[in-house]
């Protein structure tokens, strides 16, 4: 961070990035393509199996399936339809490259390579994401940065700070990291997990149908933002938290501190109070010298 | 039957109690070594620790809900972390419940992660699972059916593992878990602190404990086995000692998954000694060596090719770990030769004279 970015008086207590660990989940999805594709390329050459394989279209078609069903499931349970789209762009790529260098009829030993060279460049783009993550940890503030191409910032004040929420996986347990999101005044940092259910009713055979529909929704505030709003995955975990707390802490005015505001607020009152009658005194002497060189 | 009565009735049960006794005992001594090792390495190795921590933790708490389940007491909470688990039941129940809820937290964790291994090796192993057939039921037969029936599930499983195809999906996956389970057969350590509760004096403690102050349900346990025991000998079946052999197989996979952990243990310690990037090349040399043995069995069919790749894999690594040893750290020499040293100390002399 420049020098010129900092306030007055402000010292720079921490800068961090996330663990490199920390985004498992995106990272995992790579994973899977080299596992499939790797066991993809074991059954179509060398498993026992492989007269089942004996086709071309079904290995790509297998493939293709399974690549497909797991981005279902994945986006069903994350509620993020973006690994569907994403596994589906894996397939569309392969079958497309496939096509342009004529590579169909040696599927299963394409395959294997394309999954493998796609997880590469998946890990490559996670570990870019991952290092545009900066946070940095002020006396005054805590600056985030994040964002591979559009750059994105945000800075909250110690004393704006409501509410922390730390969490710590299992994996965050064994290497020592975890995440903290801070929550603003304004609830910067919240999120809502909302679940919906419908049923619906059809009445009737050939001509009269009646259609009823019927449904709920509930939804529940919780602490979720973007990797680059919160403290995403930092370590050591526990060192980091504390280090917050205090300065969260150092900020916030305790049950003293506010009577003694309140106090000089009255001094200063009582202050100004006495200040007018004075003007007011000086005033009245003033008029009372006039009268009195008139007179004489 | 041409055994004695005595030795028939009273005797010949005793005998595969006391041989999985042994084996459960051979299996303890290798957890407490394996918890000296991980002592050894845990400065450096923090979240290896932790892993093997959650592992026996996990495996631990699952036990202590599965007694609370059979039990029917039920669980309220079921609280799992890296250095702590807790299950609370719902009901407190006490007696034989209580005491059932214990064994399984107890024993649990023993033989739990071995009986999954057991699983997969169902489908994995083709031979190794035979079970003797036993005549006369005495204390000497029922002893060496037991041994033989280890004996061929130890060559079957020691043939499977010398044989392993690490290149077969589930071979791996077999091998990964027994990793795994070989390092959390037991917890090592609960806790950020070391813990004296979880050591080997202290679960033969809690034996002691449990045959002076509770023998009535030690004696219930031995009724049990002497039960089933007259059932298979009324009915001319071996299944006692056939039930008491699936808890030596066991006791076998438990053993061997943790001579592997240990073997990878003390490759850890060792390439902790040697000083910068060359401590990664005893790794880098596993896959290498491997994938290089198979590569050329490929090329040249054998019959012999998985032993021979795993064989040459432990050599090399074993070579490459020995050579960086002396050539890259202070161990297997001094800076002058002790020969040399011993010349010139006998050429001083002579020249001093």
């Amino acid at each position: 961070m420049d020098q010129d970015e900092l306030l007055e008086n402000e010292k720079i207590e921490k800068i961090l990035s996330p663990h490199p660990l920390s985004f498992i989940g995106l990272q995992s999805l790579c994973i899977f393509l080299i596992v499939w594709g790797v066991l993809i390329g074991w059954l179509a050459n060398f498993s026992e199996l492989k007269n089942l394989f004996a086709g071309d279209w079904i290995v790509i078609l297998a493939w293709g399936l399974v690549l497909l069903i797991v981005g279902i499931i994945a986006s069903l349970i994350t509620i993020r339809w973006r690994i569907f789209f994403l596994y589906l762009g894996v397939f569309v790529c392969g079958i497309g490259i496939m096509f342009w260098i004529g590579a169909f009829d040696s599927a299963g030993i394409f395959i294997p390579f394309y999954m493998v060279a796609i997880s590469i460049i998946g890990f490559l783009i996670v570990e870019l994401y991952r290092r545009s993550h900066k946070y940095i940890i002020s006396n005054h503030r805590i600056i985030f940065k994040g964002g591979v191409i559009t750059k994105e910032e945000r800075t909250l004040r110690y004393d704006k700070i409501t509410d922390i929420n730390s969490k710590q996986g299992i994996l965050g347990q064994i290497f020592g990291f975890g995440t903290i999101i801070p929550i603003s005044q304004s609830g910067f940092g919240l999120g809502n997990d909302n679940s919906f259910a419908a049923g619906g009713v059809q009445v009737g055979e050939k001509k009269v149908k009646f259609l009823g529909l019927f449904g709920g929704g509930k939804g529940v505030q919780t602490p979720r933002t973007r990797s680059y709003y919160e403290l995403h995955g930092v370590h050591p975990y526990k060192q980091i938290k504390k280090i917050v707390e205090n300065l969260v802490q150092g900020n916030v005015i305790t049950p003293y501190q506010q009577e003694q505001v309140t106090f000089q607020k009255e001094q200063v009152d009582i202050q100004k109070q006495m200040r007018d009658l004075l003007k007011k005194q000086n005033r009245q002497n003033e008029k009372e010298q006039e009268i009195e060189e008139k007179t004489t | 039957m041409a055994g004695s009565p005595i030795d028939i009735i009273v005797f010949a049960p005793l005998a595969p109690i006391f041989g999985v006794i042994l084996f459960w005992f051979i299996q303890l001594l290798f957890i407490e070594n394996q918890k000296y090792l991980l002592t050894k390495i845990r400065d450096n190795h923090e979240p290896l620790c932790r892993f093997t921590n959650f592992l026996g933790i996990l495996f631990q708490t699952i036990c202590h809900a599965l007694g609370y389940t059979v039990t029917k007491s039920g669980i309220s909470s079921f609280y799992i972390s890296v250095n702590y688990g807790k299950v609370a039941p719902k009901k407190e129940k006490k007696g034989v419940f209580e005491w059932i809820s214990n064994a399984f937290l107890f024993i649990g964790p023993f033989f739990i992660p071995a009986t999954l291994l057991l699983i997969c090796l169902f489908f994995l192993m083709d031979k190794g699972f035979y079970i003797v057939s036993t005549t006369s039921y005495t204390f000497s037969e029922n002893l060496t059916a037991f041994g033989i029936n280890l004996y061929y599930f130890s060559e079957g499983f020691i043939g499977f593992l010398s044989n392993i195809d690490l290149l077969h999906p589930a071979h791996l996956g077999f091998f990964i878990l027994l990793i795994f389970f070989g390092m959390g057969t037991r917890p090592s350590f609960i806790g950020e602190k070391k813990r004296e509760k979880v050591d080997m004096l202290f679960d033969l403690k809690n034996i002691r404990y449990n045959i002076l102050h509770r023998p009535l349900y030690i004696f219930i346990l031995f009724l049990i086995a002497y039960v089933l025991s007259y059932i298979s000998l009324l009915l001319n079946q071996n299944w006692y000692v056939a039930l008491f052999s699936i808890l030596g197989w066991l006791s076998i996979i438990a053993i061997i998954s943790l001579i592997v952990s240990h073997m990878i243990i003390i490759l850890i310690r060792l390439t902790d000694e040697i000083p910068g990037l060359w401590k990664f090349l005893p790794y880098i040399t596993i896959p290498v060596s491997y994938l290089s043995m198979r590569t050329l069995f490929f090329i040249y069919p054998s019959s012999f090719s998985k032993w021979v790749s795993i064989l040459v894999t432990i050599i090399s690594t074993v070579l490459v770990v020995l050579l960086l040893l002396k050539y890259r750290t202070n161990k297997f020499k001094t800076k002058v030769g002790i020969k040399s040293l011993m010349k010139l100390g006998k050429g001083e002399k002579d020249g001093s004279r």
